[in-house]
């Protein structure tokens, strides 16, 4: 009979059921098994950041209770003096008091990238981080500290920038970077900060933060201003992150909520950024923005580089994740000058 | 023997159909999946610290470009020199270092000094290593501090008040104070002839001949770069000479690029040309009814492109017509066209 059926076969060419449900079987158990090999070995969770570890979500609110919410606040002050136009701007803000009370321990976080000196204007100016460290401590904070990642040469940076002597001098210490410093972060809904190093140990303990930043030309990021000052938080090979460099920098907006930005744009760095070297790349703009809000005051300092919103997605990028406003003009900044 | 033709019933056709399928959604998932690049998957938490490659450790073969950088009298070394190659130099010049990498670099030392003779002044000195006499132009030239003058120190030489940058061959180096004044630029000068001694001669190779080629009537002084990559905001339109112009009818920039074959020459073009119409501009047609010459307006601002040969050549951002044709005009004199 089974000769008969196989000679039908032959001759037909026609497969019959039991040979075609064999088939299907062995078919369906290939498949089982690679699909099943693929989930053995699938790791859903990515690199573990470290043995026992657990990636942080944020670096946290540091928003002064005394703010509250809704719109931020803003000065804007015209002049050439950094430390009395930080302090007309903190003044019109109602005096450091209104975001450092007795105790607190503040992280200032500077732009300390390259050890260059400051009259290159490619670093935090020592004059403006003195001005801050300062207030702070006058308005009764316990400790100030100062950090950033630079990552060639950190003591170097901090020296040649002018960083650490204006530091020691306030009273305020240096954080540099050193590898236990590092915790994993993964922003909720980030593509690009994922099991990534960030230099969260210099925020333990903190109560406010407050970000100084000069205003910069950057080749890549067009600007370089409050928010492109959080890239310092970042450890590892971040320059894989240049890539998609409006991307990472909206993503560092949500990192950390800060107490305080000041905005440096007394000297704006025009051109070549974000090195710089040449006077020649300088330009007086006479301008110091102090804020809440990190996106509102970067869209102050676009102004000050002769460029438009449009030039520099990340503002709006940052905006949209809920970071801030990119229409300033809607926090009523108040508007001064000390030369008047 | 001849092989069995098996007949495919329909259900088989399903099952066979379904497979298939299945597995396009799992090379399609994983194509998805890759877009999502996460680069921290590549990347140690805790790998090793990249530094500049610090010069004069034992057993190590030191840097070309760390030789070069000369001890001069009055010049106190601060640090011993540094290198770095194209995998570390964003250590150094983080936010920067594309523009180099983009232009061929190969390798970059550097070294601080203190000049006592200017007030303590500190000066540090770059001398790159960019590979080719084009490639150091242009990373020379996009970076030019506009007004800086000149100076005669080699072909490719400015200063503006604080520092001296200039090209020798495939070597551009910067010399830069943290201060400005006239005692100190004497010594920069001083500094920069002792570094260009350590230099072989410059060869025949400068900046490439395409640059010769723009048109020297109404070219702003020292305008003229060559850029390495992405011109215009095009994608991969590389290696393009430009140079602007103050003309009769108005302000226009020109550009010039050389090709290895002519029919990469004509691919330029047209890709540049379909870019520009993607991006919102509408052809007006040949000025002159020649072939080969595209003219596109896009508000106020012309785009003519034309081609020669190997030459891709036109006029980029013109304020009018009338100045888009003129420096035209220029262009097709300067090309012999």
């Amino acid at each position: 009979m089974k000769e008969k059926s196989d000679l039908k076969e032959m001759c037909t060419g026609a497969m019959n059921r039991r040979d075609f449900l064999k088939r299907v079987g062995y078919a369906s158990a290939l498949g089982l098994a690679a699909g099943g090999l693929g989930l053995a070995l699938l790791d859903s969770q990515g690199p573990a950041a470290a043995v026992g570890q657990k990636a942080l979500t944020g670096l946290g609110d540091f928003t002064a209770k005394a703010v509250g919410a809704g719109p931020g606040k803003m000065a804007i002050v015209k002049g050439t003096d950094r430390a009395a136009m930080f302090a007309q701007g903190m003044k019109a803000l109602g005096g450091m008091e209104t975001f450092i009370q007795k105790g607190d321990r503040v992280v200032i976080k500077v732009n300390a990238a390259f050890a260059s000196p400051p009259t290159l204007g490619a670093t935090t100016n020592p004059e403006i981080l003195a001005a801050v460290a300062k207030a702070c401590f006058q308005a009764g904070a316990a400790q100030v500290s100062v950090t950033d990642n630079p990552i060639n040469n950190p003591d170097s940076c901090f020296a040649i920038s002018g960083i650490a002597n204006a530091a020691r001098k306030t009273g305020a210490r240096i954080i540099t970077p050193s590898a236990s410093l590092f915790s994993p972060l993964s922003l909720p809904k980030g593509k690009l900060i994922e099991n990534w190093p960030v230099m969260a140990g210099a925020l333990t303990g903190a109560t406010r933060v407050i970000v100084v930043s000069p205003v910069k030309d950057h080749q890549r990021a067009i600007a370089s201003m409050t928010l492109k000052n959080l890239y310092g938080f970042l450890g590892g090979r971040r320059n894989v992150f240049h890539q998609d460099i409006n991307g990472i920098i909206a993503e560092l907006s949500q990192l950390l909520k800060p107490t305080l930005c000041v905005l440096d744009g007394t000297v704006s760095m025009m051109t070549n950024g974000p090195t710089g070297g040449s006077l020649a790349d300088l330009k007086e703009t006479g301008t110091m923005i102090i804020s809440t809000d990190p996106v509102a005051a970067d869209a102050v300092g676009v102004e000050l580089l002769g460029r438009t919103l449009a030039d520099v997605p990340y503002i709006t990028m940052a905006e949209k994740a809920g970071a801030g406003r990119a229409d300033y003009r809607l926090l009523k900044p108040a508007l001064l000058n000390t030369m008047a | 023997m001849a092989r069995r033709q098996a007949k495919v019933g329909a259900t088989e056709k399903v099952v066979g159909y379904s497979i298939l399928a299945t597995l396009g959604v799992i090379a399609l998932g994983l194509l998805i999946r890759q877009a999502h690049f996460n680069p921290a998957v590549t990347v140690a938490l805790h790998g090793a610290k990249v530094q500049g490659r610090l010069q004069g450790a034992p057993g190590q073969t030191p840097a070309v470009t760390a030789a070069l950088i000369p001890e001069v009298s009055g010049f106190t070394p601060l640090t011993p020199a540094q290198s770095f190659g194209p995998d570390n130099l964003s250590d150094k010049i983080d936010g920067k270092a594309e523009l180099y990498l983009s232009s061929g670099f190969k390798e970059m030392s550097c070294r601080s000094f203190n000049l006592a003779a200017a007030g303590s002044a500190y000066v540090e000195v770059f001398v790159y290593d960019m590979g080719s006499a084009p490639n150091a132009f242009a990373v020379f030239s996009g970076q030019r501090r506009p007004g800086s003058p000149n100076i005669p120190l080699t072909a490719n030489a400015y200063a503006t008040s604080n520092a001296l940058y200039f090209t020798r061959g495939p070597y551009y180096v910067e010399i830069v104070a943290d201060r400005a004044s006239g005692a100190l630029q004497k010594s920069l000068t001083m500094y920069a002839e002792a570094t260009l001694a350590k230099m072989p001669a410059e060869g025949k190779g400068g900046p490439g001949k395409a640059a010769d080629l723009l048109p020297k009537e109404g070219l702003t002084s020292d305008s003229v770069r060559l850029n390495a990559s992405d011109v215009f905001g095009l994608e991969g339109f590389n290696n393009v000479f430009t140079g602007e112009y103050t003309l009769k009818n108005g302000t226009a920039t020109a550009f010039l690029a050389e090709r290895a074959t002519p029919g990469q020459a004509r691919a330029d073009a047209q890709r540049y040309l379909e870019f520009l119409t993607a991006n919102g501009y509408q052809k007006i047609g040949s000025p002159d009814g020649t072939e080969g010459i595209e003219v596109l307006k896009l508000d106020d601002s012309y785009e003519i492109v034309l081609v020669q040969g190997r030459l891709l050549a036109g006029v980029h951002d013109a304020s009018s017509l009338a100045a888009a044709r003129e420096l035209m005009e220029k262009l097709r004199t300067a090309l012999k066209l």
